[in-house]
């Protein structure tokens, strides 16, 4: 599935540009060491986290996308780091445990 | 030289704190990983050094383990990763910054000892490792990680960048 899809279907707004690359799975999580142990490269990160350790684990793994949910948007430093790392940045104003099942509906696994 | 095009995974991976600790006497830092429940914060004499408490951040450690050949390289003297920013001419990382541009990410293995005075930082055979390791998991083909030892940046302790660590997450105030 690609990123444009995933926006385009479960009402996320983008925070910056970025290619609209295939991702693969989901990962849930508000720690930056737990990400760089358990995410997966092409996943969907959903988090809380809004500051710049969350890019810089975000970008070790290479994650395809980043959902900061509730509504959360980092400030305009960080999303400078994510262009320059080029992960796209998205938020939805849906709670994590809501998004997470819209995720699972789309058939994310 | 292994013959093996080694496919690295994560392996032995701990929870814990790393704990920071500064000489109030020199200025040195060192830091080690505790898997104690609580985060140690102690002030005691070593040597010349006379250790107090800095931080306490979430970690994580682990090794990496050859899932072809099953050969094991031991991460126990990285502490941490930094996402390093660093465009300082001066500074040999600062310097590859430039020169390899931004579709390379270079991240800082720290290592315990920010003074590198006994001579010893994260192995080569270790930054090798996560070199392939984490190249090996990227799916941009435009993107390389470029993992390189603290003892490269010409000064740790004002070196610029972002430490993959939960900090705060166990303060109270």
């Amino acid at each position: 599935m690609r990123i444009s899809e995933v926006v385009e279907r479960t009402g996320l707004e983008a925070l910056n540009a970025a290619a609209d690359v295939d991702i693969s799975g989901v990962y849930i999580s508000d720690m930056v060491s737990d990400i760089i142990t358990g995410a997966q490269g092409g996943n969907i990160l959903v988090t809380l986290q809004t500051h710049k350790n969350l890019i810089a684990a975000a970008n070790l793994v290479d994650v395809g996308m980043v959902v900061f949910t509730h509504g959360k948007r980092p400030a305009e430093d960080v999303v400078e780091l994510a262009d320059r790392a080029g992960i796209a940045l998205f938020s939805s104003p849906d709670h994590t445990w809501a998004f997470a099942v819209k995720l699972f509906e789309l058939g994310m696994r | 030289m292994s013959a093996c095009a080694h496919r690295w995974a994560m392996t032995d991976i701990r929870s814990g704190y790393l704990v920071v600790e500064g000489c109030y006497h020199c200025g040195a830092r060192s830091s080690f990983f505790s898997t104690e429940p609580v985060a140690p914060i102690d002030e005691y004499r070593e040597g010349s050094h006379f250790w107090e408490h800095l931080a306490g951040y979430q970690a994580v450690t682990f090794n990496l383990r050859c899932e072809a050949c099953g050969q094991r390289v031991d991460l126990g003297d990285m502490m941490g990763l930094m996402l390093s920013t660093c465009e300082d001419g001066r500074c040999e990382i600062g310097r590859m910054a430039l020169e390899l541009g931004k579709s390379t990410s270079i991240y800082v293995a720290l290592c315990a000892d920010s003074t590198h005075a006994s001579d010893r930082c994260v192995s080569d055979e270790g930054i090798a490792a996560l070199n392939d390791y984490f190249n090996q998991r990227l799916r941009s083909r435009r993107k390389k990680i470029l993992v390189v030892p603290c003892r490269m940046c010409s000064s740790v302790d004002r070196c610029r960048g972002y430490v993959i660590a939960d900090t705060g997450l166990t303060d109270l105030y």
